[in-house]
């Protein structure tokens, strides 16, 4: 089985390096830089990565996704508990924007994503449940009062409400009353929180418990992501049950974001000249951004480095289960071309140069790749 | 029998065009029954023996007597009142039993007086927020709040390049709040394109998504073409195809059929149905701010290359939605203003109460914010202020309740501008006082 494994991976590793080839020729061939050196810049890290990658089985790769991209966005165990807060210390202001790309998984096909567009204002409306209360959960009654529309039937929030319940691994408690005060019949409530480890976790941060006075209320920083958080550690764990994490569509669009990631963590840093304009530019900020070359958006040099690093990814992060899902087919084209457009709050366009915003995972990522540069040389 | 004369019509009855002066009082009646509670509780506190503090039954037996002097006859507001003194109440108790090992109870005391004080002078603010008959308009908070956040996310001018100018000088700072007042979370009730032809829609995820491609295209990769307007020079060009190229399923066929319209809203036309080129009155803007390049070709051309940011287009939108404020969706009337009347709410309450002020919770209540909140939303769409159609706003609960959902999600951006907005409420006081 393993030297199964091992045949796959390395083959993996060959398409890669084919890529690298390609992406290199169809550089040579155009330019679309308008700094000096870019272009050469890029051609030069091409061709180390062509050196350096398949080096020691593919060493970079498998720290890169199994101990940073993992670690941070998609992590490695079957406890939801240790994967939730592992995403949840991930986030910074603009890795939000990659845990909130997530959550799509993927954005060009609406019948079998993640979690539906009309899921998206209900999350907002999951944070509201838990802000007004001062004892950490909702009441199914309290949702329905707060959230239903009295011009249609019940039901329809009562299935958001137990799709989400579902979506979050929420846990529930029914409190029977005897007499209900107005109707002196038999009430059955239904309080949701969240699970006890959960709860550990966020009383860090997100929530305050009061012991004098009993009460346990969300603080402001607990918010959408919170839940979304929840949702990426629902998938992380349960990733060898394709149809319950909504099947190839996020596998590919998963796989793709992290192939995005590994991608712009590789890029070189360019020296600006310092009378260009960008420096000028008050939305650029030295000390947190960086100009890449532009040219490896392109589609002829993107393609065939994407296509093999999707596969990658997809078979580091989930095995053969997840590689066998990465079919070539058209459709998986068109998905891998247009996650070239995501992450835009990462990495923004100014003045018609790539910003990398540089954000943790892209460092960490960067100064393996580093390490291993500067280890070369030194021998 | 009824002797009353039936009609013999049947008439549909429009909206009735609510006034300065119908809406204005709505606005005051519930501040005006909060002060009074807040004064009340705190001449109580004032009164009372700190030693009596420590016990919180003389606190819930006061509450009782105060409730019994209840005479408000309008049921709504009696309820209300209720509600908003029982709340009062009860964070008064539970800082007392919090504190009180820790603090000695006089202090306890005077921290309740100060954020009492605090509070009561904040409703002072928002209930003279302005005045009846708009008198010295220019000298009311309400105005001069409108018009500095106006200036900042939804600047006037009398052409698109200035309003445009403006806005940019301002996007360093607020670009994510010039943003987000474009984009309701309500944008799935959009249609694309309305019967309206003029109706400008909000950006929805997907059109932002689109408008995202469209920057990147043009400054990956564009075609240059000939610029209808301007003889021997040459304007940068995207096949409209690549555009939709990654969508799949077909998801984005609205948006294909639509973009003659988007493209209007961000500065681009459709030329021979296939290319997306900029307008001839955008170039001049794109070529301004440095967004254009000029580079002259061998045979004597000159090439527009475009050097793009991701507030290039995003901008251009917002300046032609604050141009053509009138005709702005109902979405997207509801969403400017209720976030101009939460950006105006939240700063008066930040300049005013102390951050660790306890009764911050109550004004920050959804249940108080939708008894001021949607008539100073009302307030802020007249001519004088934001000039949008306040006809448009929805008076349904449901709706409120929908949108005002969304105030709790804010974004940092809009933090550090409320931030911005008290430190200007503290400058026009001092200014008013001279």
């Amino acid at each position: 089985m393993a030297e199964v494994q091992d045949t796959t991976w390395k083959m993996l590793l060959n398409d890669f390096e084919n890529g690298l080839e390609k992406a290199i020729e169809e550089l040579q061939k155009r330019d679309v830089e308008n700094i000096p050196g870019a272009k050469e810049a890029l051609i030069q890290r091409l061709n180390n990565m062509k050196l350096h990658f398949p080096k020691n089985n593919g060493d970079i790769f498998i720290k890169s996704i199994n101990e940073k991209i993992q670690n941070a966005f998609f992590p490695n165990t079957t406890s939801f508990s240790e994967a939730f807060e592992k995403i949840l210390k991930s986030r910074t202001h603009e890795q939000d924007f990659i845990i909130n790309e997530l959550l799509n998984g993927f954005v060009t096909s609406k019948a079998k994503a993640i979690a539906l567009g009309t899921q998206g204002p209900i999350i907002d409306r999951m944070v509201e449940a838990f802000s007004k209360r001062n004892d950490f959960h909702i009441v199914d009654h309290q949702f329905f009062a707060m959230f239903g529309d009295p011009n249609k039937p019940r039901h329809y929030v009562k299935k958001q409400l137990e799709e989400l319940v579902n979506m979050f691994g929420l846990v529930s408690k029914e409190l029977l009353i005897e007499k209900d005060i107005r109707r002196s019949e038999e009430k059955v409530y239904t309080f949701y929180t969240f699970p006890s480890d959960i709860i550990k976790i966020l009383e860090e941060k997100y929530l305050i418990i009061d012991a004098d006075l009993g009460y346990a209320y969300v603080s402001e920083d607990f918010d959408r992501n919170v839940f979304i958080c929840m949702f990426l550690a629902n998938l992380a764990i349960h990733r060898d049950d394709i149809d319950k994490i909504g099947g190839s569509f996020t596998i590919n669009g998963v796989s793709a974001i992290f192939a995005l990631i590994l991608l712009l963590s590789f890029m070189p840093k360019l020296s600006v000249d310092e009378t260009n304009p960008i420096l000028n530019d008050p939305t650029f900020k030295a000390d947190n951004m960086s100009v890449i070359p532009k040219s490896w958006m392109i589609r002829q040099v993107l393609e065939p480095l994407f296509e093999p690093l999707i596969k990658i990814v997809a078979y580091r992060v989930g095995g053969g289960l997840w590689f066998s899902k990465i079919v070539d087919s058209e459709i998986n084209k068109k998905i891998h071309n247009q996650i070239k457009f995501l992450l835009k709050d990462v990495n923004k366009w100014i003045l018609g140069n790539l910003c990398r915003v540089e954000i943790p995972i892209f460092v960490e990522i960067s100064n393996i790749f580093t390490e291993i540069l500067v280890g070369y040389d030194e021998e | 029998m009824s002797y009353k004369k039936k009609s013999t019509r049947t008439i549909k009855h429009g909206r009735k065009r609510e006034k300065w002066t119908d809406i204005l009082p709505r606005y005051l009646t519930f501040i005006t029954h909060m002060r009074p509670i807040l004064r009340e509780t705190r001449r109580i506190i004032i009164n009372l023996d700190p030693d009596l503090l420590l016990d919180t039954e003389i606190l819930d037996k006061i509450r009782q007597e105060e409730e019994k002097r209840n005479i408000r006859k309008v049921r709504a507001l009696s309820e209300f009142s209720a509600m908003y003194r029982s709340n009062i109440y009860e964070i008064i108790k539970d800082f007392i039993i919090k504190y009180r090992d820790e603090i000695p109870i006089i202090d306890i005391k005077d921290y309740i007086i100060d954020f009492l004080h605090e509070s009561v002078d904040a409703l002072n603010v928002l209930r003279h927020i302005t005045n009846p008959d708009e008198l010295n308009l220019e000298n009311t908070y309400l105005y001069q709040l409108v018009k500095f956040i106006e200036e900042r996310i939804m600047s006037r001018g009398s052409n698109l390049k200035i309003i445009y100018e403006k806005l940019l000088e301002n996007s360093p700072n607020l670009y994510e709040c010039q943003r987000h007042i474009l984009q309701s979370h309500t944008y799935y009730r959009e249609k694309l394109e309305s019967p309206d032809n003029f109706e400008i829609p909000v950006i929805s995820p997907k059109v932002y998504q689109i408008i995202n491609n469209i920057t990147s295209l043009y400054n990956l990769d564009p075609n240059f073409g000939e610029f209808p307007e301007k003889e021997n020079y040459e304007i940068p060009m995207i096949l409209k195809n690549d555009v939709f190229l990654p969508y799949i399923d077909s998801i984005a066929n609205a948006e294909e059929e639509a973009i003659e319209k988007m493209a209007e809203r961000i500065g681009l036309r459709l030329i021979d149905g296939i290319f997306l080129a900029p307008q001839e009155d955008f170039v001049e803007i794109l070529l301004d701010n440095n967004y254009l390049r000029e580079n002259k070709q061998t045979d004597g051309t000159i090439r527009l290359l475009p050097q793009f940011s991701n507030e290039t287009l995003i901008t251009y939108y917002l300046a032609f939605a604050s141009q053509r404020r009138g005709f702005l969706s109902k979405e997207l009337v509801n969403w400017i203003s209720m976030n101009f009347a939460f950006l105006i709410y939240m700063g008066i309450l930040k300049w005013k109460l102390s951050d660790e002020n306890i009764f911050y919770a109550i004004f920050k209540d959804l249940q108080t914010n939708e008894k001021i909140l949607p008539y100073l939303m009302k307030l802020i769409c007249f001519p004088n202020y934001l000039g949008v159609d306040k006809m448009k706003i929805r008076d349904s609960i449901q709706y409120r309740k929908e949108i005002f959902n969304f105030i709790g999600s804010q974004i940092d951006n809009l933090k550090e501008f409320i931030n911005e907005i008290a430190v200007f409420c503290k400058k026009f006081e001092s200014r008013k006082k001279k």
